[in-house]
């Protein structure tokens, strides 16, 4: 298949984000909480088309989760901060070359997320009052970051070698 | 010749590509605004062979005659009330929807249900969620096909509650918690831990007498005004069919 044909079955592919956060499928979560499907997609997508598409995916998949989630916090601001920052992670060729670190990015991005919605619940939705038993959000971020972290080096390396040329990648499979 | 066709018409897009993506940019704010119409319509299309079955019904029929039970008691206690005091004829409609759960968000930062009963079977915003037990959340969108509940749990739920025995009046908040708050509005509040919590019969939001939990804790040393947690008896987590109770 030619490159832009694949980069638009993946962009295609995007439409899975939203089906898989509402299917939540049990097996993929901790305590009822499952990864971040965004992140998972917009890691690749980042590292390998640059900031100005990182920012425009981010934009674009975080106005289709605020409009499944209910009113209050936003993912938008943390999903289009991490596609602008993966996009330029992706220029820097020499930083971006473990498998692993796809991991650690999917961990961090989904930990970043999650922090943004937790300061937006504490300061726009519960107007400003610090709750101490906001703890709860505690284990959905590290739920979410965990499946998202685990998730990530497996999905987005195949990611990145099905749909694009995936060459920075080199696989540490002994 | 055709080949080249077929490239050339690949490129007509692509090389005003930036305007197909701004037209897809303004349907995403309208998918945003409109709270997720069209992909809630689509996922309850493609998620219909996995709805849940009627297997269930069996085991909400039990749950319900428990529900039944207690309400029965608080809605013949509050008529004989009401009777005495303003001798009012309540014609009561029970206007019951059931409908299947087809996205259960029960965990995440929204405490959420999708629903697959919509405007179109006559659904609407601020209705009444029950589970087999007792009230579980509150419709908070609703599309043609699909509506969004906002769970008693979810951070900011608000609902006016009493305790029928005592005639004590609160507001049930959620935080997030399996067990929401409830804030009470007297500074000492003739309560107790054990006590079932239904809707308020004051509340112009919800139907009234709609069972909700029990108390577990009470704290009385707070200021202005005690709170406590209250153990729902409907649980989200466990619930794949539910029913609507209509405002009107």
């Amino acid at each position: 298949m030619r490159k832009e044909s694949k980069r638009t079955l993946y962009i295609c592919l995007g439409a899975l984000v939203p089906l898989f956060t509402l299917f939540s499928p049990p097996f993929f979560s901790i305590g009822g909480v499952g990864p971040e499907w965004a992140v998972l997609w917009i890691l690749p997508w980042a590292l390998e088309e640059g900031p100005l598409s990182g920012i425009f995916a981010g934009f674009c998949l975080g106005m289709i989760l605020d409009g499944i989630s209910l009113y209050g916090a936003t993912h938008t601001p943390a999903l289009i901060l991490l596609g602008y920052w993966w996009g330029l992670l992706g220029r820097k060729q020499k930083f971006f070359d473990k498998v692993f670190l796809l991991g650690l990015l999917g961990w961090l991005g989904s930990f970043i997320s999650g922090i943004f919605l937790w300061l937006q619940n504490i300061f726009l939705v519960t107007e400003g009052k610090l709750f101490f038993y906001n703890v709860w959000s505690f284990h959905t971020i590290l739920a979410a970051s965990i499946m998202t972290g685990l998730i990530a080096p497996i999905l987005c390396s195949i990611i990145l070698r099905a749909f694009f040329s995936g060459k920075n990648l080199k696989v540490i499979f002994i | 010749m055709l080949k080249k066709r077929r490239k050339a018409a690949f490129r007509w897009w692509l090389n005003r590509g930036i305007w197909y993506w701004f037209v897809v940019a303004v349907f995403l704010v309208f998918v945003r605004f409109s709270k997720g119409a069209l992909i809630l319509d689509t996922f309850s299309l493609i998620s219909r062979p996995f709805w849940p079955g009627s297997a269930q019904r069996e085991w909400i029929s039990n749950g319900i005659d428990l529900e039944q039970e207690i309400r029965l008691r608080l809605l013949e206690k509050d008529n004989e009330r009401l009777r005495k005091l303003l001798k009012l004829k309540t014609t009561s409609k029970q206007t019951l929807l059931s409908a299947a759960v087809i996205s259960r968000r029960a965990r995440d930062f929204w405490q959420l249900l999708d629903l697959n009963k919509g405007s179109l079977h006559g659904v609407s915003v601020g209705d009444a969620v029950l589970g087999p037990g007792g009230l579980l959340g509150i419709i908070d969108s609703v599309t043609s096909t699909t509506s969004t509940v906002r769970l008693l749990t979810a951070p900011g739920t608000k609902v006016g509650v009493w305790i029928e025995e005592t005639k004590v009046h609160g507001v049930l908040l959620g935080i997030g918690t399996n067990r929401p708050q409830l804030n009470f509005l007297d500074k000492a509040p003739n309560a107790k831990a054990g006590d079932v919590v239904s809707t308020s019969p004051a509340s112009t939001l919800m139907p009234p007498n709609l069972p909700v939990g029990v108390i577990q804790f009470i704290n009385f040393e707070n200021l202005p005004s005690p709170y406590g947690f209250v153990q729902l008896i409907a649980s989200p987590e466990a619930i794949d069919w539910v029913q609507i109770k209509k405002l009107k």
